[in-house]
């Protein structure tokens, strides 16, 4: 990228001359470094946003940890730290070659400061703070899931407030998102996150790791009438979810007719996935009401995370946000799974505020998002 | 250390070496700690140790920013950074070890590893020994990470992690002294075989200045900063809970 110096000026409200030739708000423009290492992606990646507002990614590197769990069936957690701290360095050394810049042109270093594998939390944040002082940087310390809401303003400037369902292999969460670090959450998971439960039937068939997108290829081609498997929760008006209650159905009637042909686990996958889009729309609906009372009307509804990568649920949240009323906004596929443009997206959006953190934030297994004060 | 040693890697100006600057960090024990050192003098010019079970990752950096205010030039003014690689705590070794490649990155400098068992041994060694030198660690269950060397330094037990009885056994008929976390432990057990063994600097981890001065003279090509945990990751594949499948008709 060419080094455009004038994007580095800052504009300021008092400065005469800046207003006499720009009469936009006064947005600062800035770059921001963020990693990602909650899970089993080792993550770097550079944004920035120009006068508008608009986010741009100027580079997006993610090696993933997936052959090396294969072998264990899902994630192992001190594997997974040991192949972060191999890698994040040269991950970042990459981000910044492609963005064509220094670590000196960043305006700020965020990391992903959990909720996650705690090996993993440490070796991000450990690294981010240390590349914050040396260049002498703000340090901002990501709520992961922050990442994963506020995705949809980086790739579609979707305004405040919008309705969430995060959809991933570690969270399933329906939530109001108001503004940066203004979340309630409305409803989520009592058991097993959606992701998690695509993995789980998975492995019980026999498909590889992850499971995810083995079980929809199978459920294309099979029956999803066969098997008559239970909606939890359907029609609750708390919008929570369970998903362990389905995954056992799928077990025992797969139990009851094994060993399983080619056919029976098509079959299996195709009424498991049903069930699974059933209750998404059905929740999302619960959901929906629950945001009206508490924030009004949503500019959006938006799925983030691995599970919205789902041709089936995509389709049928589409049908859902189209009778509502609503626009639905699905962020491509890299960036809904774990990546670190949605960290440094995070941390613009914080530090944008001024809110920044202090060398010692801690890293931490568990963060919920409503938690988190602006 | 030695006068007159050859850095690898100093900068040479006019025919003059100049002097070298390291900032050496240790996490990978039951401190956290940092120096800053400079080849030519003895003392670190600002260090700092917190004794630490746990939380290095929320200390580390604070620590660091602290010593460093002490030193004139700032980052800029290091050539070099040092890290304990282990053995030690997998999580602790992984935060000096993040640390230091990070600081490497934005102060583009060289980072050299130093495992915890030399730097351990290092002072003994330093003054010469008519003894066998050894180190070890305290990897609890009856097992310390260990390693031994003759007087003149050749190598009699490669850094390993076995049981405490066998580092006992590998002493011979002695006589050694022992330095490290472990050494208490490994030396009961010579003492019961009958091994004349002393010990010496049997402190919860290295001392940060040793490490600093292991880091100066570290090739930075060989001595890398990466884990050195001697001890796989503890995992188990997972085959359980498979539903059986029909044999796929060939
Ligand atoms: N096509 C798909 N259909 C259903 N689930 C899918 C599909 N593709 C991916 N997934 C699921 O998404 C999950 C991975 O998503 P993602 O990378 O966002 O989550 P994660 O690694 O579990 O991290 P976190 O929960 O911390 O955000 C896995 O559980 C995977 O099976």
């Amino acid at each position: 990228m060419a080094k455009d110096r004038r994007s580095d000026y800052r504009l300021f409200q008092n400065n005469s001359e800046t207003t006499m030739r720009d009469t936009r708000p006064a947005l600062v423009t800035m770059r921001i470094l963020g990693l990602e290492t909650t899970c089993d992606e080792t993550a770097a990646a550079v944004v920035s946003c120009d006068g508008e507002g608009r986010g741009h990614i100027l580079a997006n590197e993610v090696l993933s940890q997936i052959a090396e769990h294969a072998a264990y069936g899902g994630v192992v957690p001190e594997i997974a730290a040991r192949a972060h701290v191999e890698s994040l360095d040269l991950l970042v050394a990459r981000a910044l070659a492609r963005a064509g810049l220094d670590l000196s042109d960043m305006d700020g270093i965020a990391a992903a400061a959990g909720p996650g594998l705690i090996g993993g939390v440490i070796v991000g944040l450990t690294a981010a703070k240390a590349l914050a002082l040396v260049a002498g940087k703000p340090f901002i310390a990501v709520n992961h899931l922050e990442g994963h809401a506020l995705t949809a303003r980086l790739t579609d400037s979707v305004a405040f407030p919008y309705l969430l369902l995060l959809a991933s292999g570690g969270h399933t969460q329906l939530v109001c998102v108001r503004g940066v670090g203004d979340y309630i959450r409305l409803g989520t998971t009592i058991d097993d996150a959606i992701g998690e439960a695509f993995d789980k039937t998975a492995k019980m068939l026999g498909l590889p790791y992850p499971g995810g997108p083995e079980v929809e290829k199978e459920a294309l081609r099979g029956d999803p009438e066969r098997f008559n498997l239970p909606r939890p929760m359907l029609r609750r008006d708390v919008p929570d979810f369970s998903l362990s209650g389905l995954k056992t159905a799928v077990r025992l009637e797969a139990e009851r007719i094994a060993p399983l042909s080619a056919t029976d686990v098509a079959d299996l996958c195709a009424s498991f996935q049903a069930a699974v889009v059933d209750v998404i729309v059905d929740r999302s609906r619960v959901a929906l009401r629950a945001f009206h009372a508490a924030a009004g009307n949503p500019t959006a509804l938006v799925v983030a995370g691995g599970v919205a990568a789902n041709q089936m649920i995509r389709a049928a949240l589409q049908r859902f946000a189209a009778e509502a009323g609503l626009r639905l906004v699905t962020p491509p596929p890299a960036l809904c799974t774990d990546n670190a443009a949605m960290i440094a997206w995070a941390g613009l959006e914080r530090l944008r505020l001024d809110l920044t953190d202090d060398l010692t934030a801690p890293a931490r297994a568990r963060w919920p998002l409503d938690s988190m004060r602006a | 250390m030695q006068a007159g040693v050859a850095i690898k890697g100093a900068r040479v100006q006019g025919g003059r070496a100049l002097r070298l600057r390291i900032l050496a960090i240790d996490t990978a024990l039951g401190l956290c700690a940092a120096c800053v050192q400079q080849d030519d003098a003895e003392t670190p010019l600002s260090a700092e140790s917190l004794v630490m079970e746990r939380g290095h990752a929320e200390a580390l950096l604070p620590l660091i920013e602290r010593v460093m205010a002490r030193v004139d030039g700032g980052f800029k003014s290091l050539d070099r950074v040092a890290v304990t690689i282990g053995p030690g705590s997998f999580t602790g070794i992984r935060v000096g070890i993040a640390a230091a490649r990070a600081i490497g990155l934005a102060a583009k400098i060289p980072v050299v590893g130093v495992t915890s068992l030399t730097a351990f041994a290092a002072p003994l060694v330093a003054r010469g020994q008519q003894r066998l030198v050894g180190a070890a660690i305290d990897a609890r269950h009856g097992h310390v990470f260990f390693q031994a060397v003759a007087p003149g330094g050749r190598s009699v037990v490669n850094a390993r992690h076995i049981s405490i009885r066998d580092a006992a056994r590998a002493l011979g008929a002695g006589p050694a002294v022992l330095a490290g976390s472990g050494a208490g432990l490994v030396a009961a057990e010579a003492r019961a075989l009958g091994v004349d063994v002393s010990t010496e600097g049997v402190n919860m981890a290295p001392q940060i200045a040793w490490v600093a001065r292991l880091g100066l003279t570290a090739d930075p090509a060989t001595a890398l900063p990466k884990p050195f945990y001697l001890r796989p990751a503890d995992a188990k594949p997972q085959t359980a809970a498979q539903i059986p499948r029909q044999p796929v008709p060939q």
